[in-house]
């Protein structure tokens, strides 16, 4: 919460700057500066009430009702909010047993998230039980390495999704995790996983290049870093040009920053993930200036800030 | 054709400017951490209907732990209570089994608290309908089955002891005696490993006994047994695996 303060301290300083007419270009910044705030989760794990108070480590934390109360508090402050899930919606608590992940769905469609992936998980009541909650969710399920050719998921996911926030075009797209030797063969089924370095480079490259995307988005499910060479984040991250956030899971890592990438083609690439079970809410905030390479200073970054519009 | 070049061009200059382009320049983060003290009701009671249902089936105590369980690697009280559990209803079925591995990633809670233990949370721990299988496992796929284990770093044994040496098992002892590759050994496991899951692949081609009891029945069965006997779990670590050299 201490970066939240320093936020608006900085806002009131800016505002303050303003109203001294310290900023004669006040509206030029306006429309070169453009503000995007995401919030995400991963792995929530069918987990919609917090840790029951039995004394052990996270008692109390997580729910699906005190996440929407976050959500709220941080769309009223800001103007363009991304709500992204990184998969393993389903299987965790009994919720999940018994109502086979449609409470898990209806509860992001009423959270309005902006979009999810799929993680291995959400295949535990093979792709038809995914299938069958898909009428509950409002929102796109994104996932560029699963071929759904000849199963019941075939045209019901997407790869890649574009969203305009403002005046920035935002392109996300979805990798999943290999499923053999992961996930029964039964549950899976004919669904093609597809290597995600080859497929991340194909879709970044349409995002970026041919969509002209201003940011593009991973939600991934790879999982953050691994000992051996196997597929991760960080890898990803290292290997492919255009991606400017991952937004990762199924390793249930917290990190408490995320980490900063330099990737292939010299640019950064930031990787966030936040634990599992709905424990924790990350909130990355991206500032956007069209002038390519200029360095805002920090009193002009928050212009955009929705509670210093009224300046 | 000059004439059309130039409208071309400026076709995709037009369409090309409909979006003008914009760069990060700095980023911010944060995280929350989700806590009890502010839940938006309409998700509450989105939530009621479904929860009421659950807890009556759910919050049913079954028995009880003196001393919290932990999830952990190599060797874990709860993972010890799983392999035992797997252990001890396989023998109901085939008094030839003489020890039980399950994968470490099975167990899906960090924690299960001393005190009260009820039929969700055996759910919460194991959500999966995973059934018990009984492998019959050669004694060299065995090593291989242990280093398997080793690489990963350790999973819940019942019936097993070695050392982990970098990525290798050694030092196996199967049911007290040490490790002999000419025998076979009736190993109980879940179906998701004996298909190949956890990349056991070198389970696919063994000969299996496939039963019709869901590991988390073999739990509840376990925790049962004990409440009857007035025996809450008793939680302790017995180096079944340890990392050495």
């Amino acid at each position: 919460m201490a970066t939240r303060r320093t936020f608006i301290k900085k806002a009131a300083a800016g505002g303050a700057l303003m109203l001294a007419g310290g900023f004669p270009y006040q509206s030029l910044a306006g429309e070169r500066v453009q503000k995007l705030t995401i919030l995400h989760t991963n792995d929530v794990h069918s987990h919609l009430e917090p840790f029951p108070m039995d004394g052990g480590k996270y008692q109390g934390q997580g729910g699906v009702a005190q996440r929407a109360a976050l959500v709220e508090q941080v769309r009223q402050q800001e103007e363009h909010v991304l709500l992204l899930d990184a998969g393993d919606i389903f299987q965790g608590t009994p919720y999940f047993n018994l109502y086979k992940g449609e409470p898990e769905i209806k509860a992001m469609s009423m959270l309005g998230y902006d979009a999810c992936t799929m993680g291995n998980h959400d295949f535990d009541a093979g792709v038809e039980g995914f299938a069958k909650q898909l009428p509950h969710a409002n929102f796109p399920v994104l996932t560029a390495n699963y071929d759904f050719t000849n199963t019941v998921l075939e045209g019901k996911t997407h790869p890649y999704k574009i969203f305009r926030k403002g005046k920035l075009k935002i392109g996300i797209f979805g990798l999943g995790v290999e499923l053999h030797g992961l996930v029964s063969d039964h549950a899976y089924g004919n669904t093609k996983y597809i290597d995600p370095l080859v497929t991340a480079r194909t879709v970044t490259e349409k995002l970026k290049k041919n969509e002209k995307c201003d940011m593009v988005i991973c939600l991934s499910h790879l999982g953050y870093q691994y000992d051996s060479n196997k597929v991760s984040d960080m890898v990803l991250a290292k290997e492919t040009e255009n991606i400017d956030l991952i937004i990762g899971g199924h390793t249930h890592t917290f990190l408490d920053k995320p980490m900063s990438v330099i990737n292939k083609n010299g640019g950064e690439t930031i990787i966030n993930q936040v634990g599992w079970a709905g424990l924790r809410l990350g909130q990355l905030d991206f500032v956007f200036d069209s002038k390519k390479g200029s360095k805002l200073a920090n009193a002009q970054s928050v212009i955009i800030a929705k509670q210093t519009r009224a300046f | 054709m000059g004439r059309i070049t130039a409208g071309l061009l400026a076709a995709v200059f037009l369409l090309s400017a409909c979006h003008r382009p914009y760069y990060i320049q700095e980023h911010h983060d944060q995280f929350y951490s989700v806590k009890n003290d502010k839940a938006d009701s309409g998700f509450v009671n989105m939530l009621a209907p479904y929860k009421k249902s659950m807890d009556a089936q759910m919050q049913v105590v079954i028995g009880h732990a003196d001393t919290t369980l932990y999830k952990a690697q190599p060797e874990s009280t709860l993972g010890d209570f799983l392999a035992d559990a797997q252990l001890t209803m396989a023998q109901k079925i085939d008094k030839e089994v003489i020890a039980a591995v399950a994968n470490y990633g099975g167990i899906r809670v960090p924690y299960i608290s001393a005190g009260e233990i009820t039929l969700g949370k055996m759910y919460e721990m194991m959500p999966f309908d995973n059934m018990l299988v009984i492998a019959e496992v050669p004694g060299d796929v065995m090593k291989h089955f242990c280093d398997h284990i080793a690489r990963a770093k350790g999973w819940p044994v019942s019936g097993i002891r070695f050392d982990i040496v970098g990525t290798e098992a050694r030092n196996i002892y199967i049911d007290g005696s040490p490790l002999d590759v000419h025998k076979t050994y009736k190993i109980a496991v879940n179906d998701y490993m004996a298909n190949g899951g956890d990349n056991c692949d070198f389970l696919v081609p063994l000969k299996k006994a496939t039963t019709n009891i869901f590991i988390r029945d073999a739990l509840i069965a376990y925790v049962k047994k004990r409440e009857e006997q007035h025996q809450p779990l008793h939680p302790k670590i017995e180096n079944r695996l340890q990392y050495g050299n």
